[in-house]
Parts: structure tokens; C-alpha cells; sequence
């Protein structure tokens, strides 16, 4: 198991790098120029000229590269542009804030997603199984930054019951770490519930026609032991593997929820980035996103190995 | 396709298989079923409407969508006439807005989709064909930008291009196209070792037409049904990025450009979100259900039904008063199972009418060709024939117990204790995420309550008994780690773990190498002699049941054609169709000429006649069968039903020069 892991840690190497790369040169497109932007509308060419001697950014793109990363390997990012933060500082703030947002998501939607899909599973064909399937057809077409905007505003401003936008104080007791959070992640963990639900319905419906189904039920066994045994570890292979693909789903989904609740995570960071060609805060959200993607993807294969013992290492 | 821009990307094996099946004439049963899907239909419609209102907006309002018409009482809410839908906080007409934002929606949408088809599919056509160095360079390049979160790829690329709506759609319809060239390419994969291919290079197709016109065409099902999605995803990603402030401009009225600008009047209305948003929803539940739509016209998914319950429904007959042997274990009365026939609303039944009696100790053989019906009469004695299939019976008893009409848990206590079964495939019928230790240790601690500890022992000793070797070790083994003999023996040892007193083989040696299978079979009858279970022994080969069998019952289309002693049945057949079994089975002497089978196969349950059901492929027929239904009568020492019994002289083993099996009644 120890080797299954090292060796898709090195594999993730390579990628990372590549990662970096793509972005490096692909952000040196930007039309925008940074020092012009940082010294606004009124600068003399000769200032702006200074400024971006001063940012190292009049220098050889191969330059610009080699040294951003020699130093990323370091553990040293740089420093953003426009507020002189080392990056570091600022991903230590910003990514607890997104990823308790897009974990939070994610468990609501493994629980929400598989509760709805055995449910209809086990109501095939009938009225439970067709509710449940228009209610997620419906559930993965709604946009996440929409409905936060609706929740934001009843639930928020109307009703009054949770926090309409991020709270400006750091969260002194857990309720009030968990509070701020609930309608965030519940509106990011809709469309992911449904598509967990869609997936855990269809492996569940099929794994109850196998053989094995027969045997165990043939063998006398309960059908409450039948499915909640028998069936839901072989059922759960492809859930999990939907489930990592919405991981990376809903770090995308949390940019747009971070701008609605005003929340200071890694996507009004990327943004506001990315509008001001910002470039060491461009690179940075990109490979933070990545690498979360890919270490969450090797934990999956760790669990496959658990969930199959056909593919585990013998 | 959820709503984070993460595409759903379609199963590349799943979507396509079906179509394959039919395929190159695949469209013949395609339009039909999709139109039958209303669902699909509907989504259909709507995107047409949106269409027409995208193409003549200028001509379906008075308002300008860009600048504010009213200045002054700004109206947040609907209703007012020249504004059904209100204003937003700067004065513009909404429903103008949304008209107009139709056009963005799509024209967006049809530009992120096209720059992926355009990229993605001669991309992954020639990766595929071709393979080799490019292939794996690509698809190194392919990983990784898809392991980056859609939207925050498309970012970086935007952050390159520049901010804009074409720009974002360039940059969505980028990312997408790494899904498309991947899914092309493993379609590609898959049609490669199709023989259509081979056939074509074989005629002397190049390489690129090959590519074009005989794969394409193929590979087509998934790529329309992913597109589809995509298209829904590209609506959502316009919306998205314009609200991010990425994508459309102030000067452009998209519905992400408004939910952007209802983000600013927040505080005091959400009135300004509610038209665009829902319209970004209804657009992308209308691509998406189109999108199933077609997913389920090129394949089909499994139904599903109620687990574990087929419970057999009790009916009174005549012949419900037929005495019951006294000898008998299981006496089996009037049993009919009827399925509902695939794409109507009509049953059909696939088993009628049957009886039979199982003496205690005795081996009955079931025999009869695929598609005769026994593994299901087998299955709904333990209450186990799957939904939505229906079972009746005036009267099942076991060992003077009435199974009909029992309640589930009841006859859940009978399944795996008194009745213990042996199936088909047994590598597919153990459970591939246990090892077999557990599973065969399962019955033994849910319905003898024996410890975890004393089960195990339990099982070492079944396993020794079953003859798998290293019992100890093998126990904690999975069971994709046994040969098809070795699985078979762990399953002969879960169905004997609880001593049942009725033992259902149901072709316990059909999947087996046939070195293996001799030694099944004589396992299965010394362990049954030993232990005094009954048998019931169900095989399409009458070769196997020599050596075994005490009684045989012959069935054809869903009825018992002929029932006796193993001799007797052997010897002196009263039944054309057993006459033809006979024949059938594979002799060891004469080697030459073809083995003589019976003309025709068993028809579909739907096709079964009212008459003699193997009237067509009898060769003794006469009008006389055809007349009316023919019920089970007494000819000589057996049962059959032939209206002809007494008239014909059927071939027994010896006349049809089967010298080489015992015939002196198995073991007994």
C-alpha cells in the first residue's frame, strides 16, 4: 500500500511541473500589463518602464521562468504584485477558507447523494425512484452561484437565520466557524448531490442483478444485510470515482460561491488575479487547485484498493 | 454535468456498446425510441423556442436591451404594463434583456462547443488510429489539463487571452475539447478491433478514410451525447464567467451579465436574478434531458426491481387435490411464473402448470435446452424469481411445510438452512469484495448463531470436505484468486454449510472445463448420498444425469413434457422431445458423421402455442397436436404429454447407440 502510494507521488511530479509550465507561459499572453495597472492611468512610460525592471518582468521569459521555479521548489512563491503579501502568507489564510467550504460541500453531498440514490435503487420503477430522479435531473442543473444568491438573499437578508456574506471577525467557537459556512456549502453541494445520486441509483440497480445478489440472498440473508453489505461496496466503486471528479468540480463551483458571500478563499484571490494579470497569484491558485485535484485522487485510488481487492497489491 | 462546469463525460464502453450491436444500421430503432421519450421531446421543444426568441428579439420588444429606458420609479418588481417583468437597478427592461440574452446564451454556447469538436475530434480520431509517441504525448498534455478544475483551467487561459465572451468561450471550448479527444480516442480504441475495421482494410480502405468513414460513424453515438452535455455546460459556463466579470461586458446583455448586475442591488431586491437565473436553468435541464434522451435511444440501462422478494402467490386448482407422494420432501403443485413481455404491457408466461415430487434422499434431474424454463422453477422454490417477474403456485411443500403465501422471513429461514443452491457461474456468483472464508461463513453465524470463531472452523472443515486444498489458507483468499472448479467447490460448500435437506444444482458444471466437470458431478452425488439430501439437478445435457439421477423430469417451453425413473426414461421415452435429448447426448464411440441435435431452438415465451407446445420441431406431428392443449397422462411407466404416446416407438438409449452410460438408475 506504502508503494502504491510513493509511486503515484512521484507520478504527480511530472504533472505538477507540467501544470506550472502550461500556466507560466500561457499567463505571459495577458494583454494586460501589470505595472501599468499597479501604477494606474497617469503614469509617465518611463515609470511604467521602472516599475517592471523593478518586478523583474522586463527580463528574458526564460528567466522569469527558471527563477520562479527554482524558487517554487523551495516552497517560495513569490510575492503578489499589487500588495506586496509573500504568497505563501496568503494561501496559509486563504486555503482553509475554500477547502472547508468545498469539504463540507462534498460531505453533504456523498450523504444527500447516496441516501437519494439507494433510496431510489431499492424503489426501482416506482414513484420513490421516479421522484428522486426528476428531483436530481432538476438538482444538476441549477447554478451554484445562483442559488446562493437566492439563499444569500432569503435566508440572509430576508429571514435572517444565517449569515448573508462572510463574517469580517475570525470565528472564536465552532458554531461560529460552522455558521457562515452552512448556506455556502449547501449551495455548492446541490448539483454534486445529484450527480452522486444519479451515479449511486444506476451501480446500485445494476449490482442488485448480479449473481453474487442471488447467492447471498439464496443464502437466506437478510435484504437489509443483502444491500447494506453485500451490494453497496461493490456499488460504491464508481460513486467514488464520480466523487473525486466532483472534487475537482467543486473547487471550480467554490470561485463562484466566494464571490457571492464575499468570502475570502482562494477564488476572488484567482480572479481579481486573473483581471489584473497578477501573474506569481495566477500561477500560485492554479497549482494549489491542481494539487489538491491530484492528492485527492491518489487517496481515491487508495480507497479503490480497499473497495476491490482485485487491484490491490498483493 | 453538474453545475460547476465539470462536465459529466460519458462512459465511453457503456454509451456504445448497445450501439454496436445493431450497428452500421443503428438509426433504425433509434428515432423511434427517441421520440417515444417525452421527457426528451419536451427538452427539444423548449430549445427550439429559445431559438426562434434569439433570432427575432429585435422584433419581440419595444425596449433596448443595453440602455435603461426608465429613470425614474425604478421598478424592482413584476407586473407593470410595458414591463411584465420589471427593471433592473439601472432602469432596463428585463424581459428585453433576457430576449437578448438568448442570443448570447447559444452563440456562446455554440462556440465553447464547436472549438471543442473542432480541436477534440480529429485530434483524438488520429491519436487513436495511430497511437504510438504523439498518442502518449497528447495524452500526458490531456491528463493534466483535466486534472485541473474546468473552470480554473479555463481562468488561466482567459488570463492569457484576456477577459471577453469570445475569449471565455475560447477558453471553455479549449478544456472541453481535451474531454472530446479523449472520449474519441477511447472510442476509437474500442472500434479499432472491430471487424467492420478489419473488413474495410481489407478491402483496401486508406488510412483516412478508414478513420472517416468507417469510424467515425461509430463512434458517433457517444460524441453526440457528450456534445449534447457539453452544450448544456457551455450555457452555464457563459452565465458563470460573465458573472465572474470574466465573460460578457456591460455592453452585452447575457443572463451571466445580469445575475452579475442583480448582484449589486442584493441588499434590497433578489427580483433582478430570478428571470435570468431560471432561464439558465431551464436551458440547461432542456440540453441535459435531451441529452439522457439520446444516451437511452443508443443504449438501454438495467431496470432494477424489488430485491429479494418473489414471494409465490397462492392459486386454487383442480389439481391442487393430486395426492402427495408420501416419500416426498418437496412436492411441488400447479407452479406457473409469468414475466411481463419487454415493450408492452402484456404478461407472458414462461412457466406452466408444472408438478413436481422430490423423494426424500432422491436425485431428481431437470432437464431440457436453454430457454425451457427449469433454473427459474428452480429459483421460485426458494422465492428468489426476480422482479418484475411473477410466481404462482397452488401448493409448494417441504418436508410438510407450506412454502406459498409464507411470510418473507420465514421463508428467508428456509433459503440457505432447508434449501441450499449451487449456480451456473460460480466465479460470478460469489461476491468479488469478500473473501470466500466470510461468505461461506455467513449462513452458518446468521442462521445457526454460531460464533465468527466457530463458523471459521465450521468452513476449514466444509472446505476439506469439498476437497479444496490448504483449506486454512484458502479460506482467507478472494475469490477472483480460484479457478471456476475451486469457486464451484466453495459454493457446493456454502449451500451443504447448513445441512439443508434439499440441494438445487442448477447447471453446476455448464461454465466448468469440462476436466473438471466429471469430478463435479461425482462430489455433488457422493456428498449427497452421504448427508441423505435430496437433489435437484438442472442440465440441458441428459448425459450428465446418468451416473447421478434416481427420477427425471424432461421440460420443454415452460412445461414438464415427460417425468419417470431415470431407466424407464432412458430406456423406453415417451415423448418425442426426450427421443431428441437422447440423441443428443455426445456418444464416445462413433465419431463419425455430425452429432444428431434437434432442428430449431426453444421460441420466445411469446411465441408458445396453445396447442402442443413442441408441435413445430416434432417430427412425429400430426393434426391431432395442433387440435388442442395437451395435458400430462399416464403412458406406460412414465408421464408425458404427447397425444401420440401410445402410437409412437420412440429410440431409447440403446436404439440411439448410446452404449456408453450406465442406465441401471444412477446410484440408488
Amino acid at each position: 500500500m506504502l508503494k502504491l502510494l510513493a509511486t503515484r507521488l512521484m507520478a504527480a511530479i511530472p504533472m505538477m511541473f507540467l501544470v506550472a509550465t502550461l500556466v507560466f507561459f500561457l499567463a505571459q499572453l495577458n494583454p494586460v500589463d501589470p505595472a501599468a495597472t499597479l501604477l494606474g492611468d497617469d503614469a509617465s512610460l518611463e515609470a511604467i518602464a521602472a516599475k517592471r525592471a523593478a518586478m523583474g518582468i522586463d527580463r528574458p521569459l526564460i528567466v522569469q521562468y527558471g527563477d520562479w521555479i527554482s524558487s517554487a521548489v523551495t516552497g517560495d512563491l513569490g510575492q503578489n504584485w499589487f500588495n506586496g503579501e509573500e504568497i505563501t502568507t496568503e494561501l496559509r489564510d486563504r486555503i482553509p477558507v475554500t477547502l472547508s467550504m468545498v469539504f463540507g460541500a462534498l460531505t453533504i453531498a456523498i450523504i444527500v447523494g447516496n441516501t437519494l440514490g439507494i433510496s431510489a435503487a431499492l424503489k426501482a420503477g416506482r414513484w420513490p425512484d421516479r421522484l428522486i430522479t426528476v428531483v436530481s435531473s432538476l438538482g444538476l442543473a441549477v447554478p451554484n452561484f445562483w442559488i446562493s444568491m437566492v439563499f444569500s438573499y432569503y435566508f440572509g437578508v430576508k429571514l435572517g437565520w444565517l449569515p448573508a456574506i462572510w463574517p469580517t471577525q475570525r470565528p472564536d467557537t465552532l458554531l461560529e466557524w460552522l455558521k457562515p459556512l452552512v448556506l455556502p456549502c449547501t449551495a455548492l453541494g446541490i448539483s454534486s448531490s445529484a450527480a452522486i445520486a444519479r451515479q449511486s441509483r444506476s451501480s446500485m440497480i445494476g449490482v442488485l442483478q448480479r449473481d453474487y445478489i442471488r447467492t447471498a440472498l439464496a443464502k437466506g440473508m437478510p435484504v437489509r444485510r443483502v444491500v447494506f453489505k453485500h451490494a453497496i461496496r461493490n456499488a460504491a466503486i464508481p460513486v467514488v470515482t464520480l466523487a473525486g471528479f466532483q472534487l475537482s468540480a467543486l473547487i471550480g463551483g467554490a470561485i463562484f460561491i466566494e464571490l457571492v458571500f464575499n468570502i475570502p478563499g482562494l477564488g476572488n484571490w484567482g480572479v481579481d488575479a486573473i483581471l489584473r494579470a497578477n501573474i506569481p497569484v495566477i500561477l500560485a491558485f492554479v497549482m494549489v487547485a491542481a494539487l489538491t485535484v491530484v492528492l485527492v485522487n491518489i487517496l481515491l485510488d487508495l480507497s479503490y484498493a480497499w473497495l476491490n481487492p482485485k487491484v490491490r497489491p498483493e | 454535468m453538474t453545475t460547476h462546469l465539470e462536465p459529466e463525460q460519458v462512459d465511453a464502453t457503456d454509451a456504445v456498446a448497445d450501439a454496436h450491436d445493431d450497428s452500421p444500421k443503428t438509426p433504425s430503432r433509434f428515432w423511434p425510441r427517441i421520440r417515444r421519450n417525452k421527457v426528451a421531446m419536451a427538452g427539444l421543444v423548449f430549445l427550439v423556442l429559445i431559438s426562434l426568441v434569439a433570432i427575432f428579439a429585435p422584433f419581440l420588444t419595444s425596449h433596448d436591451a443595453i440602455y435603461a429606458t426608465r429613470f425614474q420609479d425604478i421598478l424592482f418588481s413584476p407586473g407593470e404594463e410595458g414591463y411584465v417583468l420589471g427593471t433592473d437597478h439601472v432602469g432596463r427592461d428585463l424581459l428585453t434583456r433576457i430576449m437578448f440574452g438568448a442570443r448570447y446564451a447559444l452563440i456562446a454556447g455554440l462556440e465553447a462547443v464547436a472549438v471543442a469538436l473542432i480541436i477534440g475530434v480529429p485530434l483524438g480520431l488520429t491519436i487513436g488510429y495511430f497511437r504510438g509517441w504523439v498518442d502518449r504525448i497528447v495524452m500526458r498534455v490531456v491528463e493534466t489539463v483535466v486534472s485541473v478544475p474546468a473552470v480554473v483551467m479555463a481562468m488561466a487561459i482567459i488570463a492569457g487571452l484576456g477577459p471577453g465572451l469570445t475569449n471565455a468561450m475560447l477558453a471553455i471550448g479549449i478544456v472541453y475539447s481535451m474531454i472530446i479527444t479523449r472520449l474519441a480516442r477511447a472510442e476509437v480504441f474500442a472500434a479499432r478491433e472491430e471487424l467492420y475495421v478489419d473488413g474495410a482494410r481489407a478491402a483496401g480502405a486508406g488510412n483516412n478514410r478508414i478513420m472517416w468513414r468507417h469510424i467515425l460513424p461509430n463512434v458517433a453515438p457517444p460524441l453526440i451525447v457528450q456534445t449534447t452535455l457539453l452544450f448544456a455546460q457551455a450555457v452555464l459556463a457563459e452565465a458563470a464567467l460573465s458573472f465572474l466579470g470574466l465573460g460578457a461586458t456591460s455592453n452585452q446583455a447575457s443572463w451571466g451579465r445580469m445575475l452579475r448586475d442583480a448582484q449589486n442591488s442584493i441588499d434590497r431586491t433578489i427580483w433582478p436574478a430570478i428571470p435570468p437565473g431560471l432561464m439558465v436553468f431551464f436551458t440547461i435541464v432542456a440540453f441535459n434531458v435531451l441529452g439522457d434522451g439520446l444516451r437511452d435511444a443508443f443504449s438501454r440501462e438495467a431496470r432494477g426491481g424489488k430485491v429479494g422478494v418473489g414471494d409465490v402467490e397462492a392459486v386454487s386448482k383442480k389439481s391442487s387435490t393430486k395426492p402427495i407422494p408420501e416419500r416426498s420432501l418437496l412436492s411441488l403443485r400447479d407452479l406457473s411464473i409469468r414475466f411481463p413481455r419487454p415493450g408492452t404491457h402484456d404478461d407472458v408466461s414462461v412457466v406452466r402448470d408444472v408438478d413436481l415430487d422430490i423423494g426424500r434422499g432422491e436425485v431428481l434431474a431437470l432437464v431440457g435446452e436453454s430457454g425451457s424454463g427449469k433454473s427459474i422453477t428452480a429459483l421460485s422454490l426458494m422465492g428468489l424469481v426476480p422482479d418484475p417477474g411473477r410466481s404462482s403456485a397452488a401448493s409448494i411443500v417441504l418436508d410438510g411445510q407450506e412454502l406459498v403465501n409464507m411470510d418473507f422471513d420465514d421463508l428467508r429461514s428456509i433459503r440457505g438452512k432447508e434449501i441450499g443452491i449451487i449456480f451456473q457461474e460460480p466465479s460470478a456468483a460469489l461476491n468479488p469484495a469478500y473473501t470466500v472464508g466470510r461468505q461461506v461463513a455467513e449462513p452458518l453465524i446468521v442462521h445457526l448463531g454460531m460464533s465468527k470463531a466457530e463458523a471459521r472452523r465450521r468452513v476449514i472443515e466444509l472446505f476439506r470436505e469439498v476437497g479444496i486444498p490448504d483449506p486454512e489458507k484458502r479460506i482467507d483468499a478472494y475469490p477472483h484468486q480460484f479457478s471456476g472448479g475451486m469457486a464451484q467447490r466453495v459454493m457446493i460448500a456454502m449451500a451443504l454449510s447448513c445441512e439443508p435437506k434439499l440441494l438445487i444444482a442448477d447447471e453446476p458444471t455448464t461454465a466448468l472445463d469440462v476436466t473438471v466437470q466429471g469430478q463435479m458431478l461425482d462430489l455433488i452425488g457422493d456428498l449427497a448420498r452421504s448427508r441423505g439430501v435430496s437433489v435437484l439437478l438442472i442440465t440441458h445435457d441428459l448425459g450428465v444425469v446418468a451416473d447421478l439421477a434416481d427420477k427425471v423430469a424432461v421440460m420443454y417451453a415452460g412445461e414438464i413434457v415427460e417425468q419417470g425413473e431415470l431407466a424407464e426414461v432412458f430406456n423406453d421415452p415417451q415423448h418425442p422431445y426426450t427421443e431428441g435429448l437422447i440423441a443428443a447426448i455426445p456418444r464416445n464411440e462413433s465419431r463419425t458423421g455430425s452429432l444428431p441435435t434437434i432442428a430449431g431452438v426453444v421460441p420466445p415465451p411469446w411465441e408458445w402455442p396453445s396447442h402442443c407446445h413442441f408441435a413445430d420441431r416434432c417430427a412425429y406431428v400430426t393434426d391431432a397436436c395442433r387440435a388442442a392443449s395437451v395435458e400430462m397422462r399416464v403412458s406406460k411407466h412414465s408421464l408425458t404429454r404427447c397425444v401420440r404416446a401410445d402410437e409412437l416407438d420412440l429410440a431409447g438409449v440403446k436404439r440411439a447407440g448410446v452404449v456408453s452410460i450406465a442406465t441401471d438408475g444412477g446410484g440408488s
